[in-house]
């Protein structure tokens, strides 16, 4: 029983799968006259239901947008310093938190040390949704008609005798700076604003640029399904790795071994930097798995 | 309170998301959303929180708008806008 | 107190040379048109504004990160329209109507 699902299931994922067709025609055509009589009533029920349809739907946003104005007048004002935002838990991350995570950023100290279990599920929900969208887009042989590959490589050839010679030039000059000002802003998460997430989308956005300059060949010279299997997975248990490490040493800014430093310089924050490196790595090669997928169907 | 730069911001902001929804072609809705994500990042960096404005001008200006021109080739919806 | 009035000066024709570039992109029909005074804010604007601000700011690390945008832009906003015009110029069929075009081997 349990193989049997399995093999419905690959066949449904492949494709091949058979049955009755859901959105095929009954080809049953009903007598002319009942027919129009059907079709003039059909007509009169749609008419009144659109009304009853416009009506609905004011009433329902109306409602909705009297209730959440009624909610937004409730809440205290903005800046008050009585207000339920400023309780012992700001209290503690805006006081202790320097002293307990050694970073000067005190964003990127809550969301990679006291909230660094949220950012975990976050990279995995962008590997997920890559996922999801490699299941759907990615190309082979199965999914993929003649004329769509005939379409491909016409498409191909287009690509490669229409690059343009200033943008390529161009290109070269900015996407050193581009990747390096990326690298810059993962790296010095913990003392600048910026982090994993910013930086890794900034270097993401440089290689798209990069493959819509020299096409997409020129990436996956450097850049194909391996590498980017091996760079996120690699990321994600590192991620894990050290997060689990940190858990089991007590969290909650308990002594874990791993020196801290002096805030403010690079290697200091004692697990930050590596956690912001991890998810600046999944995010980079995230956006441009994402281009290229639904670019060409392929990384 | 709210000074007159933050009121045009998000006077702004407004006009941007309605003409986002009436706008008729495809493309001009997806460049109206481009223009809305660089008017929130200058609302970010008022909010005083610069992380958030960097990750919207890279994620929501530049990838965002990237990935919907590169799904409108793929559905054919920019060629249509020429033959008219 | 000469720093504060170039510098506002500066600023000030940067934000006319704006001003001018969106009068222009409304009144001009045609996307190439379009794009020659969009092309005019971006480059003769931006320098003349960021040039008043760094003037206004003295030497500063803000001055020399000005001087880089400065930089990018002058590098991305030509190269943009550029590709913009380029894919007018191969995507709109009735291209000779509006304007002349030389082909790539007479340029060559």
């Amino acid at each position: 029983m349990k193989k049997n699902i399995w093999a419905n299931f690959s066949s449904w994922v492949n494709g091949t799968a058979e049955g009755k067709d859901p959105y095929e025609i009954s080809e049953k055509v009903q007598p002319r006259e009942e027919r129009k009589r059907f079709k003039l009533n059909e007509e009169q029920k749609m008419h009144l239901f659109n009304l009853q349809y416009k009506i609905v739907a004011a009433v329902v946003c109306l409602t909705v947008v009297g209730v959440l104005l009624y909610t937004l007048f409730q809440l205290p004002l903005f800046g008050d310093p009585r207000n339920p935002a400023v309780n012992e838990v700001v209290e503690r991350y805006v006081e202790d938190g320097l002293k307990e995570t050694g970073a000067v950023n005190m964003v990127a100290g809550m969301i990679l040390d006291y909230r660094a279990f949220d950012t975990f599920g976050e990279s995995s929900v962008l590997f997920l949704a890559v996922t999801s969208v490699m299941m759907l887009l990615l190309r082979d042989e199965k999914n993929i008609s003649k004329e769509e590959d005939i379409q491909e490589a016409h498409e191909r050839i287009i690509e490669r005798e229409a690059s343009d010679p200033i943008l390529r030039y161009v290109v070269s000059l900015v996407m050193p700076c581009i990747l390096l000002f990326g690298i810059y802003v993962v790296l010095n998460g913990h003392i600048s604003p910026g982090g994993g997430f910013s930086g890794g989308a900034i270097m993401g956005a440089g290689f798209i640029l990069y493959s819509a300059a020299f096409g997409t060949d020129a990436v996956s010279k450097f850049f194909n399904m391996k590498t980017f299997r091996t760079i996120t997975s690699t990321a994600l248990l590192c991620y894990a790795a050290s997060k689990a490490y940190s858990f089991y040493t007590g969290a909650n800014g308990l002594p874990t071994g791993i020196p801290l430093g002096t805030p403010g310089a690079i290697l200091s924050s004692g697990l930050i930097l590596v956690l912001d490196v991890c998810v600046g790595l999944v995010v980079a090669c995230t956006m441009y798995g994402f281009y290229s997928l639904f670019a060409k169907g392929e990384i | 309170m709210t000074t007159a730069f933050e009121l045009v911001l998000i006077i702004g902001l407004m006009i941007c998301a309605i003409s986002a929804l009436k706008a008729k072609r495809l493309l001009v809705t997806v460049v109206i959303y481009m223009a809305y994500s660089l008017l929130m990042t200058i609302v970010w960096v008022l909010l005083q929180s610069p992380d958030l404005a960097i990750t919207e001008a890279a994620v929501g200006a530049g990838v965002t708008g990237m990935l919907f021109l590169t799904t409108l080739k793929k559905i054919h919806a920019l060629q249509g806008t020429k033959d008219e | 107190m000469i720093k504060d009035i170039l510098g506002a000066i500066l600023v000030f024709l940067g934000v006319c040379v704006m001003v001018i570039a969106t009068f222009g992109i409304y009144r001009f029909k045609y996307v190439l048109n379009r794009m020659h005074a969009a092309a005019l804010g971006d480059t003769l604007g931006l320098l003349l504004i960021l040039v008043g601000l760094m003037v206004l700011s003295g030497w500063t690390a803000g001055t020399a990160k000005m001087f880089i945008i400065i930089i990018f832009m002058w590098l991305a906003s030509p190269v943009m329209s550029h590709m913009i015009a380029r894919a007018e110029v191969l995507t709109y069929q009735h291209i000779t109507e509006e304007c002349e075009v030389i082909s790539n081997d007479d340029c060559v």
